[in-house]
């Protein structure tokens, strides 16, 4: 099945924000209550129940202010921290090459949240007793509002009024991408770039931008933390091994120890 | 009826078994994140509660033991940093004591063998980080970074994995290994009754054994 992703184009985004209550809509999530901080940028962050978020970001261009949005979700990453540190397999790739989750098997661990370089997944829950779900987009796949399979645009794209995103097979996205980029550096923007294209091995969100991803508050070439490989890469092997290393060393030494005490407990009793 | 001679007072053995049952459901609500094809069984955070109230047994009760014992707790705490030459001595003997069943083998030793005092030692030294790690992912889970929550993840699982695989070592030895049957002589009299025979004593812990004949 061909890869599918989404490209989000920075220079036609114009902030209505309509992706923002569209997925709310579709995907049956409850709205925040929040208060004015003193932007149009709102709610303050993703979270559980808030998949996508627009950015609003004021940056100084040859002396006049630039308002910049940016799109803020999931990056459905194909080296994906959080699915590497998931221990049950909630999170998952899916035939898209989208992270998807089956919502009803997390544990709430949070080990997701901590391990996404874009700090995107949420965790709603009770602190004190641990029980919780985590929430991200799920590139609209979520069983029973499953958009992909039948063919549709995610929601977020389909209201978009501004066609600042698009929805398609990720390889001729990826070529649009780059052609929009050309086109941007053309105009001037030198640091134009696309991306996504590359990033942990290629994200399913690609965004072009016409700076650098610094500046629209994208983390320049993001890793995957040694903590994180350490789960699946280390701990649980080293923890198999020795465990298993550990029983069969006791098994072997049982069935040692238990002749060597019958051979020496027989000549014992006649010298008595 | 033989003569015996306590080995462990009342409240070290309650701390004991509460601390063994409060360790095994945290092992086992820990273990299951191990198992990926059982992990689905901590589904909808139940293991997350459970782990929670044991690791306040875990912790509360060697802290009310510490309160109302805390001599006790401190001479203990002390047995298990004393290590000396002696130690060398059961290290050396030990394949054979444990492999051949060469009693003989065996040199003098205190209240506490060296094998005893390691798993001891290891139960002292990762509870401690097992409280601290467990202490920054609970209530600090909000404020900690990322990061840091990632490394106390790191330093739960490697306890975890230290004191679980020792775990089985520990009941092994304590119970199952050929030696130490039947359980009505040592480890299991000790801690299930706090006696053991002086027999057993003198043979086991002589130098202990000596100590206390000696004391009033």
């Amino acid at each position: 099945m061909a890869e599918k992703a989404i490209l989000f184009d920075s220079t036609k985004c114009m902030a209505c924000r309509a992706c923002q209550v569209a997925c709310k809509q579709w995907n049956e999530l409850n709205g925040e209550k929040t208060s004015n901080r003193g932007s149009y940028e709102n709610p303050p962050d993703l979270g559980g129940t808030t998949w996508v978020k627009i950015g609003f970001r004021e940056v100084e261009r040859q002396g006049n202010v630039t308002w910049l949005f940016v799109r803020r979700a999931c990056m459905h990453c194909t080296d994906a921290g959080c699915v590497r540190v998931c221990p049950n397999g909630t999170l998952f790739h899916n035939e898209w090459g989208a992270v998807a989750y089956n919502k009803d098997t997390c544990t709430g661990c949070g080990y997701c949240v901590e391990g996404c370089p874009f700090s995107v997944p949420g965790l709603d829950g009770n602190r004190v007793t641990g029980i919780g779900k985590m929430g991200k987009c799920s590139f609209c796949t979520t069983p029973g509002l499953d958009r992909i399979a039948q063919g549709w645009a995610p929601a977020c794209v389909k209201t978009c009024p501004s066609e600042a995103l698009q929805y398609g097979d990720r390889d001729k996205l990826v070529a649009e991408g780059k052609q929009r980029v050309a086109a941007l550096k053309a105009k001037g923007y030198s640091n134009a770039y696309l991306y996504g294209d590359k990033e942990l091995q290629g994200l399913h969100v690609l965004y072009v931008l016409d700076d650098s991803p610094r500046v629209y508050g994208l983390p320049v070439n993001p890793r995957i933390p040694a903590a994180t490989l350490a789960w699946q890469n280390v701990i649980q092997p080293l923890g198999w091994a020795l465990g298993g290393l550990t029983i069969i060393g006791l098994g072997l030494n049982y069935l040692v120890a238990r002749e060597a005490k019958l051979t020496r407990e027989l000549p014992g009793k006649k010298e008595e | 009826m033989q003569q015996e001679v306590e080995r462990y007072r009342k409240p070290t053995r309650v701390l004991h078994w509460v601390h063994t049952s409060a360790f095994i459901i945290l092992f086992l609500t820990g273990l299951i994140l191990f198992i990926p094809p059982l992990a689905i069984l901590a589904q909808d955070s139940w293991t997350r509660l459970l782990h929670r109230i044991a690791a306040v047994v875990f912790v509360g009760g060697p802290l009310i033991y510490m309160l109302m014992n805390w001599k006790a707790a401190w001479k203990g705490v002390k047995e298990a940093f004393t290590w000396g030459a002696e130690d060398i001595g059961w290290l050396q003997a030990a394949p054979r004591y444990y492999f051949l069943c060469d009693e003989g083998a065996m040199p003098p030793q205190p209240h506490m063998n060296t094998g005893q005092k390691l798993w001891w030692l290891m139960v002292v030294v990762f509870s401690v980080l097992f409280f601290i790690s467990g202490f920054i992912m609970w209530p600090l889970k909000t404020v900690a970074p990322s990061a840091l929550l990632q490394w106390m993840a790191f330093i739960h699982d490697v306890a975890f994995i230290a004191t679980g695989t020792m775990f089985f070592v520990h009941i092994y030895l304590s119970v199952i290994h050929p030696l130490m049957r039947p359980l009505h002589t040592g480890a299991w009299s000790s801690m299930a009754r706090g006696k053991v025979s002086a027999e057993y004593a003198k043979s086991h812990h002589s130098k202990w054994y000596e100590e206390i004949s000696k004391a009033p």
